[in-house]
């Protein structure tokens, strides 16, 4: 039993799951699904494809290189019968999956920071420039005294004055 | 359905139609899918892939002169043959000089079929052609040479000298 991995999306195909296409110069294409499959018949290079990891790749949307992806390599040889090694392997597997999917997920928020930055100052700047264009009811009591608490202070001694002078 | 389809497709493929019109005649119970809106590139992709029935064209992948032949009856199953079943046909068109002519009847496994297989692991084979390769009615291969890729199905059928001769199996 072998774990393959799909042509067009690159996730693994599970024994009982999907086709093998057999071209005449003998290269085998393995779908994992009909999505696929007909993604495949209809000519789309999966590198152009948004939703294939071949696209995220290229484009450092996901992570290439990193060290838990050595893990994975394609063993033509098969290992001889070891029961500690077996039991090694199968308590290793789930810890590197998970390492491999928290590093991803950094790697992607990484990615998003600089733009999120944007997104903040952005909106800072807007609630300053336009807090006017509100209706007076939704903006909150604070905001309201702070700008209206800005009076201009009346001079009275002038008109005082005046009058003495008078 | 079909004259639509003809309409709004004309360069499709004979294959497409040939198997459509055996649907049509034939025993076979091939599912067509009601495409709503053919564009051109999915009627000719999306093809129905159906059993090798009579009046199918197969590719004959040996060097035993023929190139083209003619299915006239599948000596298996009651729809048409699949991977790795024999069937008798009529050669079609052959090379000046070979070891059978045009107009023959000849036997032929089928080695290569568009129409996906099912093997005990679960998965499923398809390859791009239907391609034979020419034998005689005893089962000894007429040519000595085998083209292309060809499944390991025919060593449960007792096709151990195609397997032999081939260049690379499946």
């Amino acid at each position: 039993m072998r774990l393959e991995k799909c042509w067009f999306c690159s996730s693994t195909i599970y024994p009982g799951h999907g086709i093998q296409f057999v071209r005449n110069d003998a290269k085998i294409f393995r779908f994992c699904r009909s999505k696929c499959h007909k993604n495949f018949k209809m000519k789309r290079n999966p590198r152009k494809v948004k939703w294939t990891k071949a696209y995220r790749q290229l484009h450092g949307k996901d992570m290439t290189k990193d060290t838990t992806f050595e893990f994975e390599r394609k063993r033509n040889r098969p290992e001889r019968y070891d029961r500690n090694l077996t039991e090694q392997t199968l308590k290793a597997i789930p810890l590197i999956t998970k390492i491999r999917h928290d590093r991803l997920e950094k790697h992607i928020s990484n990615r998003h920071k600089p733009g999120k930055r944007k997104e903040m100052e952005k909106d800072s700047k807007e609630l300053d420039q336009d807090i006017g264009m509100l209706p007076k009811k939704l903006i909150s009591n604070e905001v309201t005294a702070e700008k209206t608490k800005i009076k201009v202070k009346v001079v009275q001694q002038q008109t005082e004055d005046n009058a003495m002078e008078e | 359905m079909a004259a639509f389809l003809r309409s709004k497709c004309p360069s499709v493929g004979r294959t497409l139609m040939g198997s459509l019109g055996n649907s049509l005649f034939g025993a076979a119970n091939s599912s067509v899918e009601a495409v709503a809106r053919p564009s051109h590139c999915d009627a000719i992709s999306q093809q129905i892939r159906t059993f090798i029935q009579m009046r199918t064209n197969l590719k004959v992948v040996d060097n035993s002169g023929a190139k083209r032949v003619m299915c006239i009856q599948s000596l298996r199953g009651k729809k048409g043959a699949r991977l790795g079943d024999t069937i008798i046909g009529s050669v079609k068109e052959a090379q000046p000089r070979g070891k059978v002519k045009k107009g023959d009847v000849v036997y032929g496994v089928v080695v290569r079929a568009a129409m996906k297989k099912g093997r005990s692991d679960g998965s499923e084979v398809q390859f791009d052609d239907n391609a034979i390769v020419l034998v005689n009615n005893k089962g000894e291969l007429i040519g000595t040479r085998v083209f292309g890729p060809v499944p390991h199905e025919l060593r449960k059928k007792k096709h151990l000298k195609i397997l032999a001769l081939a260049e690379h199996i499946v």
